[in-house]
């Protein structure tokens, strides 16, 4: 092979094939078309919008969540960080606390609780050395009850409407097909306010190379001088942090906090990342893979209820596109 | 046992073939692993197979083993064509074989080994007394004295061997692969193996014996066939053959066209120890100058490994001192080690060295990113510049650099081993056993460069296990044993004799 052969490509060998995205795009494309033309309600501006809206909750949890696999680990807490968080900044907006009872105070303290929670987690899994399933499967539990301790069980209504607009605000546009005005969603542009970012960071920042060193061999990390400690750390935190994130822009969304929200959001994010091409033994991942990924899940789920399919099998056909997507990447994979 | 193999022996090998390879050939992707080797295996015979690292053996044994296909030719097996497809019809025919490193359920018990996959029930369950007892049975009949009852990960490995040994033997072998089997025995369990080996050979069992160490060949084996490059070169009887006949058709060079050795003019103290202790080791006094090479040879467990992982910084010494160009300094952690300017290219490849599933370029880079950044970003046509010249540089064989290193072979992985210290621009290199698994051409290369390290002005500290190597190459050689240095030479100033029996102790 020639020398520019070599020059021209990228240095990383370890993200998202550019197949597999392909794949999925092509994948997503079918399922929208065939939607556009099974019903007359799916290619409407009010129905992508929403179904945008439904995914930007999945999709940010999900490259949180794409981060901490790619170290080889996994975070099953996000969906109890989310619930948590939500009654969280319920609770200090209905309070009067001076500062923290501001949107901007309510909003920085609740993320700052998810960075904390992070910290635990990487305490336990680097100080401690517990399998991450463990740690963040007990700090699942203990958030929702720690949650229900607080608010006794019962649902607080936020009544800072200011707040709650948010998730119904919308930032530029453009004509839709049918010649109305589509409003791209502010939940959406939160994702591009962490996708973008996330995706500098995994692929062209060295603390993102360093992710992918550790989820691929920690020792040999470690031996070439990466603090594997301290990235791992990182991994965690901004794991939890996007959940706290997505807990803040819950709450916005359905005006209410309530600790068990977000149940079973923790193994969406993961099929969201799985599908989106992160291996769960590590060192492959991406930041737009799991954004189509959460968009595949959600269009699976919107067009089942448009054509009035049995919710029963969402799930059903959920389950089977996760074995059909990973078994043709260990297709992929097998062959080199 | 010395005695069964006197030359004169006209002891023919046995009855008719059992099993007769023809044009058996195997390709990985663009390797050609194998090179249509004919070859037939008579019936009782104990059949050496040698050839350097990466000649085929282990390829060989894996397609005896169905564990691969083979690409292309047929396997005989007494007379009859088989497919041998998986590993199940390769145990069905009889086909076994005890692995150097071995294949066994670490948390099962010694006897729950022996019989795995055929265990005795009684009503449907487990019965674990009897096959305890039974296990027992068969491990004292064949002159093991390992218990039956304890859990497998507790016994050596060595041991644990054994009780692979012991399970083919109850599985009904009449064809047994050894490979390697004597690697990580004592002398005791080396001869107790060897007596069974002779037992089953004297009923009617067909061994195939590899090993590196020629002597147990000539003690064992009634034939030997030998390996070069994926081709065979040669079988034959053993009392028509010696050592320097088997070497020269192994290796097809003479040992000057492997070892490169310049002469490079010895500068000033990298580093010092002075009676350095720790867990593993004791009062270890060595001393490394700019342009020459340390050697430190000695067995599996002399120590060796727990010293250098010391002065890298894994576990710091209890006691002793260690300077660093004439400066006392204390290495606690391997940060500290690398910042210093000391490099360590570990035993293990693939479990401390690499990371497989990544690409060329980034093993390359790992310890250098911080370099190739501008502020917290990747600057990345720097980044593939700094990859392309090292894999220039070292001359790594792979298709891009964004290869995965899964997809190199040993020898080039250990290149990326060495390319990637090399740019991380260090001072002292520690290569701990740096040709295992390297075919006898990567060993050249990798000796050269470790030359040009040597050339910039950089010392080398290189354990081995192969006496040739830290023999032929190293300035100033310590031999271990039991944790301390029993003895120092310099270049070629004892024979491979004396300083085997140092290591030895005998």
């Amino acid at each position: 092979m020639s020398d520019q052969t070599i020059a021209r490509t990228r240095p990383v060998g370890a993200g998202l094939g550019v197949f597999l995205g392909l794949t999925l795009l092509g994948l997503l494309a079918i399922m929208w078309l065939a939607l556009s033309i099974e019903t007359t309600t799916f290619w409407t501006a009010n129905n992508i919008a929403n179904l945008l809206r439904q995914t930007a909750f999945i999709a940010i949890l999900a490259i949180g969540q794409t981060f901490v696999i790619i170290t080889g680990g996994i975070d099953l807490s996000v969906g109890a960080v989310e619930g948590f968080i939500s009654m969280i900044v319920a609770l200090l907006l209905t309070n009067d606390l001076g500062f923290a009872s501001t949107i901007t105070g309510a909003v920085t303290i609740s993320l700052l609780i998810g960075v904390g929670i992070g910290l635990f987690h990487a305490f336990g899994v680097v100080q401690m050395g517990l399998p991450p399933f463990i740690m963040t499967l007990s700090t699942m539990y203990a958030l929702r009850g720690i949650g229900l301790l607080i608010t006794n069980g019962a649902t607080i209504s936020i009544t800072n409407d200011a707040f709650t607009n948010f998730s119904r605000t919308s930032f530029l546009g453009f004509p839709w097909t049918d010649g109305s005005w589509f409003q791209i969603p502010s939940l959406v542009w939160m994702v591009v306010l962490v996708a973008v970012p996330s995706h500098v960071f995994l692929n062209h920042s060295r603390w993102g190379r360093y992710l992918f060193a550790i989820g691929s061999n920690k020792e040999a990390a470690r031996l070439s001088g990466v603090n594997v400690k301290a990235i791992t750390y990182v991994a965690y935190v901004l794991c939890s942090l996007f959940a706290a994130f997505v807990g803040v822009l819950l709450a916005t969304r359905i005006g209410i906090g309530n600790p068990t929200q977000g149940q079973g959001d923790e193994l969406q994010s993961i099929a969201s990342s799985v599908i989106g091409g992160a291996s769960l033994f590590g060192a492959v991942g991406s930041v737009h893979g799991p954004v189509i990924g959460a968009l595949i899940l959600q269009t699976i789920s919107n067009g089942a209820n448009l054509l009035n399919v049995n919710s029963f099998w969402q799930t059903i056909i959920t389950g089977a596109l996760i074995i059909i997507v990973v078994y043709f990447d260990s297709l992929r994979r097998r062959k080199r | 046992m010395t005695h069964l193999n006197s030359p004169a022996t006209v002891e023919p090998a046995a009855g008719a073939p059992i099993l007769v390879l023809e044009k058996l050939d195997k390709r990985f992707g663009g390797t050609h692993a194998l090179k249509a080797v004919d070859l037939a295996f008579d019936e009782g015979e104990i059949h050496a197979i040698v050839g350097e690292n990466g000649a085929g053996k282990s390829t060989l044994i894996k397609l005896l083993t169905g564990v691969h296909p083979r690409s292309s030719g047929a396997v005989y097996w007494r007379g009859k064509a088989v497919p041998l497809a998986n590993p199940h019809e390769a145990i069905g025919l009889g086909i076994n074989a005890v692995h150097q490193e071995v294949v066994l359920c670490p948390h099962l018990t010694v006897a729950g080994n022996i019989f795995l996959g055929d265990e005795e029930m009684r009503a449907g369950l487990l019965d674990h007394k009897r096959m305890v007892r039974d296990g027992q049975k068969l491990l004292d009949d064949l002159g093991f004295s390992l218990p039956a009852d304890v859990i497998l990960s507790s016994l050596t490995i060595g041991q644990q061997q054994l009780v692979a040994t012991a399970r083919a033997e109850r599985r009904g072998a009449k064809f047994l692969i050894f490979d390697e089997p004597t690697a990580y025995l004592t002398r005791q369990e080396a001869a107790a193996l060897f007596t069974l080996i002779r037992r089953l050979k004297a009923n009617g069992v067909t061994i195939v014996y590899i090993s590196h160490r020629l002597e147990e060949v000539f003690e064992l084996c009634d034939r030997v066939s030998v390996l070069r490059d994926g081709a065979l070169v040669g079988t034959r009887l053993i009392g028509d053959t010696n050592e320097a006949d088997l070497i020269a058709l192994m290796i097809n060079r003479t040992i000057e066209q492997i070892y490169y050795k310049d002469s490079i003019p010895v500068g000033a103290a990298i580093l010092e120890t002075e009676k350095l202790s720790g867990d593993g080791f004791r009062d270890i006094s060595i001393k490394v100058r700019e342009g020459e090479i340390v050697g430190l040879y000695g067995l599996i467990g002399a120590g060796r490994s727990e010293f250098v992982q010391s002065v890298f910084g894994r576990h710091p010494a209890s006691s002793g001192r260690i300077s660093w160009q004439g400066r006392d300094v204390s290495i606690r952690n391997e940060r500290q080690a690398m910042d210093l300017g000391i490099a360590l290219a570990p035993e293990s490849r693939r479990d401390q060295g690499l990371c497989l599933n990544l690409g060329v370029g980034f093993n390359l880079n790992l310890p250098i990113f911080k370099r190739l950044s501008l502020g917290p970003l990747i600057n990345g046509s720097k980044e593939v510049r700094a990859a392309d010249r090292q894999i220039r540089d070292v001359q790594i064989k792979t298709a891009a650099q964004t290869a995965l290193v899964s997809s190199l072979s040993g020898g080039n992985q250990q290149k990326v081993v060495i390319g990637k210290w090399l740019n991380h621009g260090a001072k002292l290199f520690i290569f701990d056993e740096p040709t295992v698994g390297v075919d006898v051409g990567t060993k050249a290369e990798i000796y050269r460069l470790l030359a040009s390290l040597l050339k910039e002005g950089a010392g080398i500290i290189m354990i081995s296990s192969y006496l040739p190597e830290v023999y032929e190459l190293a300035d100033t050689l310590h031999v271990f044993r039991g944790g301390s240095i029993v003895a120092s030479h310099n270049h070629r100033d004892a024979s491979h004799e004396t300083i085997l029996s140092e290591a030895i102790g005998v």
